[in-house]
């Protein structure tokens, strides 16, 4: 075979060749999944709080981005979430990271990084709160960016990546579809 | 075009267009002609380089986010200096220093040695890049977006620090095996406009497919680490740094097709998804520092394009 013909060949005979090499240098990767235990009471309440906040956020998103007419109702679930956010720590306060959760043991190893995170979280909804009656659309715009950069300095840190989500993993029973969003 | 530079090679678009070697000869000439005539509609609308329509395209590649070690420095991390480590399956790669600093960075380049880096994957000494570095997409981008987003590049601060070698098993760390990676899977992109298409479609295809490049992490690759084009955009388990790239095809149980195009605008805006939540890893670094900034008639364009590709099934939750 000439180089011309070497160059010109198909896609699927360039792959082929490659793979074939590849195959025989033994790439693989093995993945493993943990087994989950039951849930308990205190982590299906903190998913639920977790939930509610993430829904007002939604709420919120489902009126700006589609321009609907319901003067008054971000600076509801703004507030609504502000007072949410008083019932996180208390809502973790028992340390439980092995069930079927995405809680982080970071949480209970930096308890005052987390509360200083949910602090900043309250003071982004009061914020958004009060940008809300304000009615400045651009402020308005401007405090919801800033609260859903405070749910990912929580998240990144003391939640699980959705890849490694128990959510993802077989389940042993089917009563709970977790939806909690902790 | 620096001259100094156009004296080595003839030109980036020229030798892009005509001198691949693996293409017949007939579609070689078909290439020869179009690059003719992109040339010359090059040069009618070139304008000098801009510094704030580049900073658009910047944002538009998602703020260069890769070359900023956001995840080992924190926000304070020396802004475009480099030294992130990218986990591939083939190693562990860290991102270069593109600021201006002349030992360390891109300083002392030329327009010709950029747009030659990304659309062709070579450092100005004739070195190839690893193709984490995802030139396969920055093939696509236009000359004049190129020149705008160095001058960009070039108005912001320098910073010194030296690049870092990969941390990767041979074969994946030695460059002189990218001759053959760049057989297997690079081919410059040239998009043209499709005239059947809308004016929104057409910026939407150029803006996910080129700057934004949406399918290095959200398109499933090769054994040998090319883009499996039949499977575009279709989400992948090995994204950058080990995470899950999602499925972002209009199907609607595996992929995002129960998002509307608000959905999609809101998204890129502010980095949550309709269910209120906020975005992980790399997707939230790079909405933040390049997407969220870009105009509402560009945001929009990329959802009318993300919206029209096919629907592909492919549950990444399941794997």
């Amino acid at each position: 075979m000439n180089r011309t013909t070497l160059l010109t060949s198909s896609s699927l005979i360039r792959h082929t060749i490659a793979s074939i090499l590849i195959v025989c240098f033994g790439l693989s990767s093995a993945v493993s999944a943990d087994d989950l235990e039951n849930d308990s009471p205190e982590v299906k309440y903190r998913q639920k709080v977790m939930s509610i906040i993430g829904t007002n956020m939604g709420a919120m998103g489902d009126i700006m981005k589609n321009h609907l007419a319901l003067p008054g109702h971000v600076a509801v679930h703004a507030g609504q979430m502000a007072s949410m956010a008083q019932l996180i720590a208390p809502a973790f306060k028992k340390n439980i990271a092995s069930d079927a959760t995405d809680a982080k043991p970071k949480i209970w190893r930096d308890w005052t990084k987390f509360e200083a995170a949910i602090s900043d979280f309250e003071e982004a909804a009061r914020n958004l709160e009060a940008a809300a009656r304000g009615g400045d659309a651009a402020a308005v715009g401007a405090a919801m960016k800033a609260l859903g950069k405070r749910c990912g300095n929580c998240h990144k840190p003391f939640r699980r990546p959705k890849e490694e989500s128990f959510k993802n993993k077989p389940r042993n029973h089917d009563h709970d579809h977790g939806d909690g969003d902790e | 075009m620096n001259p100094v530079a156009s004296r080595r090679r003839p030109s980036g678009d020229e030798a892009e267009a005509g001198t691949r070697s693996r293409q017949c000869l007939p579609i070689r000439a078909v290439f020869r002609i179009a690059g003719i005539l992109w040339l010359a509609a090059a040069g009618v609308a070139s304008a000098n380089p801009d510094v704030e329509r580049g900073r658009r395209v910047f944002y538009a590649t998602g703020g260069c986010s890769c070359h900023t070690n956001y995840p080992g420095e924190g926000d304070d991390a020396p802004w475009l200096a480099g030294g992130r480590p990218l986990e591939t399956p083939f190693g562990v790669f860290y991102s270069t220093n593109i600021t201006r600093d002349p030992e360390t960075g891109l300083g002392g380049w030329s327009d010709a040695d950029f747009i030659r880096a990304m659309r062709e994957g070579l450092s100005p000494e004739g070195r190839h890049y690893f193709p984490v570095f995802p030139y396969t997409s920055f093939s696509g981008l236009r000359r004049q977006d190129l020149v705008d987003l160095k001058a960009y590049l070039d108005s912001l601060p320098a910073i010194e620090r030296a690049n870092r070698d990969p941390d990767a098993p041979f074969p994946f760390s030695w460059r002189a095996a990218l001759v053959g990676w760049k057989w297997l899977n690079f081919d410059p992109q040239r998009i043209e406009a499709d005239k059947d298409r809308s004016d929104e479609w057409n910026r939407g295809n150029y803006l996910v497919r080129a700057a934004a490049h949406c399918g290095e992490c959200h398109t499933p690759r090769t054994l040998t680490g090319g883009l499996d084009r039949s499977m575009w955009l279709a989400g992948s388990l090995e994204g950058p740094e080990g995470e899950r790239a999602p499925n972002i095809t209009p199907h609607r149980e595996t992929g995002i097709g129960s998002w509307s195009i608000p959905d999609l605008v809101w998204y890129l805006e502010m980095g949550l998804k309709p269910d209120g939540d906020d975005t992980q890893g790399l997707m939230s670094e790079v909405i933040e520092h390049g997407y969220s900034n870009l105009s509402a008639g560009d945001l929009a364009a990329i959802a009318t394009y993300l919206k029209s590709i096919p629907a592909i099934e492919n549950d990444l939750r399941a794997k």
